[in-house]
């Protein structure tokens, strides 16, 4: 249910920046969502398609980037993991803290002007 | 121009951002009046009225103490509080999982906060949601009942990498549940080295007043200025 309000902030974003640079139609948008955020694409999408109808942004495509976790381990330098643990991924330290994956950005939108 | 003759334009924005204003005028309001926030999240039933019941008593007599309730629906909440005579606030959310913090904006602007010096609010039962929204509050509580199970950092990451305190809550019942402790203290660490961890029984009264201490502590950090 969390996705409905982030579909809503990206449609006000993506339809102030339409007006802005005079766009008649959204076509495209790209996001980074972090894994950590734990927003499910396809409900967002959906959600989405819903809430634009009727605006510039009617059928836009949402392009997610996924951003994801990282790991930072003492023992053997930056490491990556595609979800949250307290075990190193390459050499099983518990020494680990997590140092992104967080973001909730939008990256650019393709506008038909 | 793009080939499909579409324009590509930069944004970078966050997606939060209009969120993050509402929240940054919450911080302004709260650093004005030299008033301590703190948020406090968990899943349904982990114990944050009954944390705001102890603190209420802890605080008896030296007042201060403002109390913002969100559910979805019902005044249940803000009820029990106010019989032990503090200002309350209600604030359902209704189709929203989580305060937004316009509406706690809105909340604390009507409420008389002069004699405010800790403001408390208790966010939806819920550990995703409310994890992704700042209140402009000064620090973050996460609490976690020990029959919700030791897996819990590991599933609802975000909670446990954005807040300051956690609060295991209902130790007195460990001997009959499944509950790793130190699991869930590894786990809150990788997320938030910085996080302090505290291990509470709200009935047989373990653990309770090193919480408050530190609470009191913290709130003293921001008043005595």
């Amino acid at each position: 249910m969390h996705e409905l309000g982030v579909a809503t902030e990206i449609l006000g974003i993506a339809l102030s920046e339409a007006e802005r640079h005079a766009a008649k139609k959204v076509t495209s948008i790209r996001l980074r969502v972090g894994v950590l955020r734990a927003i499910e694409p396809e409900n967002l999408s959906f959600l989405f398609e819903h809430i634009a109808r009727g605006t510039p942004a009617e059928g836009a495509l949402l392009e997610i980037v996924e951003d994801p976790v990282r790991v930072e381990c003492e023992a053997c330098g930056v490491s990556e993991a595609s979800s949250l643990t307290w075990e190193c991924p390459r050499c099983k330290g518990t020494g680990v803290s997590v140092t992104g994956g967080d973001s909730l950005t939008i990256l650019s939108l393709d506008i038909d002007s | 121009m793009r080939p499909d003759g579409n324009v590509r334009i930069d944004v970078e924005r966050s997606i939060l951002q209009s969120a993050d204003e509402a929240a940054a005028l919450i911080r302004a309001l709260l650093s004005e009046r030299k008033i301590y926030a703190l948020n406090l999240i968990s899943s349904p039933g982990s114990g944050k009225t009954t944390l705001i019941e102890a603190l209420l008593a802890r605080f008896e007599g030296k007042g201060g103490v403002a109390v913002v309730e969100g559910d979805i629906e019902t005044e249940i909440d803000a009820e029990r509080i106010r019989k032990h005579g503090v200002q309350v606030r209600q604030i359902n959310t209704r189709s929203t999982c989580h305060i937004q913090p316009s509406r706690l904006l809105s909340a604390l602007r009507e409420m008389d906060l002069s004699e405010t010096r800790l403001l408390l609010v208790e966010n939806v039962g819920n550990l995703v949601c409310p994890a992704e929204v700042s209140l402009g509050e000064d620090a973050r509580v996460v609490l976690l009942s020990v029959t919700e199970g030791d897996e819990k950092p590991l599933k609802y990451p975000l909670v446990f990498r954005t807040s300051d305190l956690l609060v295991i809550t209902k130790t007195d019942l460990l001997p009959y549940v499944t509950f790793d402790v130190d699991r869930v203290r590894r786990a809150a660490r990788a997320a938030n080295p910085a996080v302090e961890i505290f291990e509470v029984s709200a009935t047989a009264g373990a653990g309770m007043s090193a919480l408050l201490d530190r609470i009191e502590a913290l709130r003293a950090t921001k008043n005595e200025h």
